[in-house]
């Protein structure tokens, strides 16, 4: 899964070079050989992805947006990666009232933090019913804005989202 | 004295010692027994002593007809600021009776309405009358002599707003026990104001045991008359239309619908079944030139699902009918039907529904002339855009049944609309395969609030096909002889459907269970009352 990501994340980057990638460990934590040496960890892999596509304000641009993006990467991987069924309503319910109003992650520039965000939450919006998708709808929109972003999506499917709400009234 | 008798004598003395204080606690208690009966006995002689209204009031006898009183009773819903002033008699319920000092306010409920009744002690009323009032158990059925009065300030809490009734004379007629199985007020109030308050509201499970005080309550009252009203609407309709009811056996030989949810009775030697559906005899009486036909009765499926929507027994109202050259008249006939019922509905019976909705909020139902009808492809295609996956030949999940209904009344703001041309796969055997295309069928279902009410279809009215179908089915041709018998002799194209009254009731007022609309519900768990 992170692999794929990974690849995708070098075609969005528009990296020439495709980079091998190992894994280590029971968690496959993705590693990177590179000139300097092993570098180790999905977040940490990303971010050298990012300087060698020298994109750097994918990281943030200042001291305050960068420490945002590192904030919502280690979400990622902390909160979000192997999250059982009941956490997923955690996550939805405060991700839907973070972004109440946000058009990105950290503000209004699109980061890093957005792209493994979505490809993270992913797994766990395709499967959401409609009545769902239209409860956490900030987190929908959020999601479909992303979806649609050139040159994002790549290995994932595209996940539907209705242009108008379904369930006016709140019996379903 | 001996040692024993020296030990007797202490035990003697204990044992008198004991025998004091018993003595003593005996008398005490004799005492004050003999005090309070002496103060009972002179309340008792004051309360007899000022009672200048005996007369007027008490239990009565037990009506047994021992005489015909030429008494006009009014109605709670007549008592208006018009007859003000006038003496009048009536009857009804008490639903509460509170004292208050030298007064007692009672609500009297009759039915949908209730008025406020007033006992003040004056030249009518003893204060003994008072008491008695208030102490009478609600529920008890009183006869009333009062004055009606108007009131300077409208009494919100009662249907009669702008009268009460001062009472000159009030006497039961029957009365309730003192413990009520449940209290009206709980079973009448909306769920959300009970959570709020820390007021009670009464579960299913209690209404049901309880049914009888259950069905009082004004909301109750409300739904069973407007059930009633879509009886009568059907009937009146299709009468209008030119059907013929018709009355069917439910105690039949063969299972109508599958073997597999019906009930099986004894019969004399061998064993029959309920009807599981009118199908085969609304078919026969088509063969038999009636035409058009329709008929309501009992329906008896043993599914033994435990769900917001199934009773093993309910009211069905079935139609069938010969057409001329396509089915779709069939539908046409059903669908404007419907809208009769729905129209009539609105319009005779807005009471009932503002009433229900008070306890029971939801949106009016929303209908278009003439209503609206899709194809099943386009269904599935609707589906699939909001990103469910399904077959072509797939039947509708009951989910999906559910959001296709958010999805048309989004888009075409309609609560009801037919679907039609289903896959023939999942139809019964007696469908009518669609002559252009083999995978389909001319069958469709109609739908209100997302939920299915009609599933119908043009019927095979051709033996020799009917035959290949049923086999095709892996049906006994033994078992459904007689019903391939009656289509050998000349049979006109024909079609119909059915609805359960209790369904339709439910999803019209936008109910959650059914069995808030079966007077007495039968399912899996449930053989009473």
């Amino acid at each position: 899964m992170a692999l794929k990501e990974l690849s995708s994340l070098e075609k969005f980057l528009g990296l020439k070079k495709h980079n091998k990638y190992s894994t280590q460990g029971d968690n496959k934590v993705p590693v990177l050989q590179s000139n300097n040496g092993p570098v180790v960890g999905l977040l940490t892999v990303c971010s050298h992805l990012v300087n060698e596509a020298k994109r750097p304000e994918l990281l943030g641009s200042s001291t305050e947006h960068r420490a945002m993006v590192h904030q919502w990467l280690e979400y990622r991987v902390t909160k979000v990666d192997g999250c059982g069924r009941e956490e997923v309503k955690t996550v939805l319910k405060d991700l839907n009232l973070y972004l109440q109003d946000k058009v990105y992650l950290t503000g209004n520039c699109f980061t890093l933090a957005d792209a493994l965000m979505y490809y993270g939450l992913h797994p766990l919006v395709v499967d959401l019913a409609v009545h769902e998708k239209e409860q956490y709808m900030n987190v929908t929109r959020w999601f479909d804005h992303l979806q649609h972003y050139p040159g994002l999506r790549h290995h994932l499917a595209p996940v539907v989202v209705l242009r108008n709400r379904v369930y006016t009234s709140g019996h379903h | 004295m001996t040692k024993e008798d020296a030990q007797g004598s202490t035990a003697e003395e204990a044992q008198s010692k004991k025998g004091l204080k018993k003595q003593q606690k005996e008398a005490e208690k004799a005492a004050k027994k003999a005090e309070k009966q002496a103060k009972l006995a002179a309340d008792q002689q004051g309360t007899e002593e000022d009672d200048f209204a005996k007369d007027q009031y008490g239990i009565s006898a037990m009506v047994q007809s021992q005489q015909k009183l030429d008494r006009e009773l009014v109605r709670v819903q007549d008592l208006t600021p018009e007859k003000a002033d006038k003496v009048i008699w009536l009857r009804a319920r008490v639903h509460t009776s509170r004292a208050k000092g030298k007064q007692c306010f009672l609500v009297l409920r009759q039915q949908q309405f209730n008025v406020q009744a007033l006992v003040a002690v004056g030249d009518r009323a003893s204060k003994q009358m008072v008491k008695f009032a208030a102490n009478i158990n609600k529920e008890s059925i009183v006869d009333v002599e009062a004055v009606l009065r108007k009131v300077e300030q409208k009494i919100e809490s009662c249907t009669q707003q702008e009268v009460e009734l001062h009472v000159e004379k009030i006497y039961v007629i029957s009365q309730a026990e003192a413990r009520l199985p449940l209290q009206l007020d709980d079973a009448a109030r909306p769920e959300g104001e009970g959570d709020e308050d820390g007021r009670a509201t009464v579960n299913q499970d209690t209404r049901l045991d309880n049914r009888v005080i259950d069905l009082r309550t004004t909301t109750s009252q409300a739904i069973f008359r407007l059930q009633a009203g879509v009886c009568m609407l059907f009937r009146e309709t299709l009468t209008n239309k030119g059907f013929v009811e018709i009355q069917t056996p439910k105690i039949i030989s063969a299972a109508s619908e599958g073997g597999a949810n019906v009930f099986t009775v004894s019969y004399f030697k061998t064993s029959a079944y309920l009807a599981q559906s009118p199908q085969l005899y609304k078919q026969m009486c088509i063969c038999a030139d009636f035409d058009k036909v329709f008929c309501v009765g009992p329906v008896f499926r043993a599914e033994d699902s435990n769900t917001h929507r199934h009773l093993t027994e309910f009211v069905g109202l079935d139609i069938e009918m010969a057409f001329n050259y396509h089915y779709h008249e069939v539908i046409d006939s059903i669908t404007d039907t419907m809208v009769q019922i729905f129209k009539g509905l609105r319009d005779r019976f807005q009471t009932e529904i503002q009433t229900v909705n008070k306890q029971y909020p939801s949106e009016p139902f929303k209908f278009l002339e003439p209503t609206l009808r899709l194809e099943y492809t386009e269904g599935v295609a609707m589906l699939r855009q909001a990103g469910v996956e399904m077959g072509d030949e797939d039947d509708l999940s009951t989910p999906n049944e559910k959001l296709l209904g958010r999805l048309v009344k989004e888009k075409y703001d309609t609560d009801f609309y037919v679907l039609d041309k289903y896959p023939l796969s999942v139809r019964p055997f007696y469908t009518m395969p669609d002559p252009s295309n083999p995978k389909y069928s001319n069958s469709y279902d109609m739908f209100m609030r997302g939920e299915e009410i009609l599933s119908g279809a043009q019927r095979v009215h051709d033996a020799q096909l009917l035959m290949e179908r049923a086999i095709h089915h892996e049906i006994d041709l033994e078992k459904i002889k007689a019903y391939i018998d009656s289509f050998r002799f000349g049979a006109p194209p024909h079609g119909g459907g059915g609805i359960g009254l209790e369904r339709v009731c439910m999803l019209y007022l936008g109910l959650h269970n059914i069995r808030q609309t079966s007077m007495f519900p039968r399912d899996p768990k449930r053989l009473t009352p």
